[in-house]
């Protein structure tokens, strides 16, 4: 039977750990033990680096025709209560207004429902609109579901969508979506949409068209330690055959205003646990990000000791997770986010979204009066 | 169900007359990583509960003199900034409270309260100034040298908390002073950082616990109220077998 110390033992030798592993992990009941591995891994990965950038967020519609359980953003048709569509010069002018502002953003996520009578062409022309107001930006749209919707809905191949949105100005994929793999799951919470096959479909056909992208996982529901261990591995052998993953986004559960609110959702010690196995078990992903949307502030600050290096971006104005009831704020300023950093005993690193550095360590924090001067140690150094 | 075969007497009175700093060199002004302050602060609560994180549904005395919570709580405390309009400890005392909670500035309220458990919030703020936070950790062992038998220690936060600061803190308060309880405040700190803290020196939860919630819906939505089930089933997740506090200060584990 394998035991924690075999495994710690893999993880020190750098070997690729088994599904029976990743259960062992999930079970170990010491998180103090877990988390340190998973540090150490991110350590030889990273060393003390924590990356984030300046983004935000386009949901352009939430009408949509997939009935997901969990999913507290959708609205099922037109003039549904709280259904919208942005037109396109609503979506362009969330970026113009932030051009005008002078803010330096470098990336638009954009991720929407499924809506099945919009035209291909308000995507590609939003792609385009966006680009026409800043061309330098980076372009992070569309879930691999949105894209298998595009192919079903319009009637065209997945690689022939996904060269035309890169022709208007896609650069990369979001890594919404996936949920949870295992077919058990997937047929009690989204059976109308596209299984994971088809979602690691999507993403490969992405990888041979030179577009790199996220990867996720929702965790904290009716899933069992087998499946997200499962789920995690079929990203691993995904990513083993094309390499194409950046960032493996763990996205905790939010049972508020959904058919799930009965569910307590996942506990901070789960989150935490979630993001040190996910750690070791995803060698191949270099990056794991805590999206402080979902996981709040607080958690994700702490989750940057058990495995995770990433905080993602400014995010500013983002719906799907509020909807949901995620507490958090709706922005995070970059001080704020090189403040959480530091302030986790970490070195902040500015990104674009291809984890290319704008800025770094003093770059990001010499302009600020920080009270604290904070390295490994985490405490108070006057 | 509730095992009710195994009532344990909450801690020895040998450790309420002697608080004291610990045996164990104070780790003031050092600076161990998360890790190893977070195992000693766990290897400490073993050594103290063997285990045992504890909750109890409990009520509060407010300055009007209503109670805010359960009837049938087995707990009921005030919070010094409600005595002074109350009539001091003794009129709190004769209408049932058995809790006093005083800030650690306000410890010297406290001397005279034979007969009640007196936990002490510690005031901290994420951009804390270092030697201020040693400073007040230092007064408090001092304070307790004194004799005063302090039964546990809330770390408050003043504004937002940060995780790893709070979690760092929890495990100084374990490793440094010793204490019997540290206390997890879930109002304050939030479901998610309250339950990690359980792993870093806490071994109580303290906050509304209610028999039923209802569910997160409008105003509600960010009701910090727990209840006895969720509140076992933290204290589980954070590795701690969950024992409830009943009237009298027994502790009865809660198995399901």
């Amino acid at each position: 039977m394998t035991t924690f110390a075999a495994v710690r033992e893999k993880v020190q030798a750098g070997e690729a750990l088994s599904q029976n592993d990743g259960v062992v992990l999930f079970a170990h009941p010491n998180l103090m033990e877990l988390g340190a591995l998973a540090n150490d891994v991110r350590q030889r990965l990273h060393g003390d680096r924590t990356y984030f950038n300046r983004n935000f967020h386009i949901n352009a519609t939430n009408v949509c025709v997939a009935t997901c359980l969990f999913c507290s953003f959708s609205r099922l048709k037109e003039g549904d209560k709280g259904a919208y569509t942005m037109k396109l010069d609503e979506a362009w002018g969330r970026l113009q207004q932030r051009v005008d502002a002078g803010e330096p953003i470098t990336e638009i996520h954009i991720v929407n429902g499924l809506h099945d009578g919009l035209p291909f062409d308000y995507y590609t022309d939003l792609l385009r609109g966006l680009k026409r107001i800043k061309p330098d930006i980076h372009l992070k749209a569309f879930t691999a579901v949105e894209l298998f919707f595009f192919h079903k809905h319009y009637g065209m191949s997945v690689e022939s969508i996904l060269r035309q949105l890169q022709e208007a100005g896609l650069d990369s994929l979001p890594g919404g979506g996936a949920e949870i793999f295992h077919p058990r799951v997937r047929r009690k919470l989204c059976d109308d949409k596209c299984n994971a096959d088809e979602w690691l479909d999507v993403h490969r056909t992405a990888h041979r068209l030179g577009l790199r992208s996220n990867c996720t996982m929702l965790y904290g529901h009716i899933e069992t330690p087998e499946e997200r261990v499962d789920h995690m591995l079929r990203l691993r052998a995904l990513q083993t055959e094309t390499g194409g993953f950046q960032t493996f986004i763990p996205l905790a559960f939010h049972p508020d205003n959904n058919a799930m609110m009965k569910l307590p959702g996942p506990t901070g010690v789960e989150d935490l646990r979630t993001y040190a196995v996910a750690r070791l078990m995803l060698h191949n992903i270099p990056h794991l990000k805590a999206y402080w949307i979902m996981l709040g502030v607080k958690t994700a600050q702490t989750a940057l000791w058990f495995g995770a290096n990433d905080l993602d971006g400014t995010v500013q104005e983002e719906r799907i997770y509020h909807m949901a009831g995620a507490d958090t704020p709706q922005t995070l300023t970059p001080d704020e986010i090189v403040r959480l950093i530091v302030n986790a005993g970490r070195t902040p690193v500015e990104r674009d979204t291809l984890y290319n550095v704008i800025a770094e360590g003093d770059a990001l924090t010499s302009t600020k009066p920080f009270r604290r001067s904070i390295r490994k140690s985490l405490e108070v150094v006057p | 169900m509730i095992e009710t075969e195994t009532f344990l007497v909450e801690r020895p009175d040998s450790m309420k007359a002697t608080p004291m700093i610990g045996a164990t060199p104070p780790m003031i002004g050092a600076t161990p990583d998360l890790f190893t302050l977070g195992r000693s602060a766990l290897l400490r609560v073993q050594q103290l509960h063997d285990g045992r994180g504890v909750f109890a549904r409990s009520r509060q005395l407010l300055n009007t003199g209503a109670w805010k919570g359960p009837r049938d709580a087995a707990d009921s405390f005030v919070e010094d900034e409600d005595l002074l309009a109350l009539g001091g400890i003794s009129a709190a005392q004769q209408v049932g409270v058995r809790t006093l909670v005083v800030t650690l500035d306000k410890l010297d309220l406290a001397l005279p309260c034979e007969g009640l458990r007196l936990l002490c919030r510690f005031p901290y703020r994420h951009d804390d100034d270092a030697k201020r936070r040693d400073a007040r950790i230092h007064s408090l062992a001092t304070f307790m040298k004194s004799g005063l038998a302090l039964d546990g220690l809330i770390p408050t936060p003043a504004g937002e908390p940060q995780g790893i600061d709070t979690l760092m803190l929890f495990a100084r308060l374990r490793t440094d002073l010793q204490i019997p309880h540290v206390i997890a405040d879930f109002t304050r700190l939030g479901h998610r950082l309250a339950q990690m803290a359980l792993g870093f020196g806490a071994d109580e939860l303290h906050g509304p616990i209610q028999p039923e919630r209802a569910l997160r819906l409008g105003s509600n939505t960010w009701n910090p109220v727990m209840t006895r089930k969720e509140a076992a089933m933290l204290l589980r997740g954070a590795g701690l077998r969950p024992h409830e506090r009943l009237s009298g200060g027994a502790l009865e584990e809660v198995t399901s």
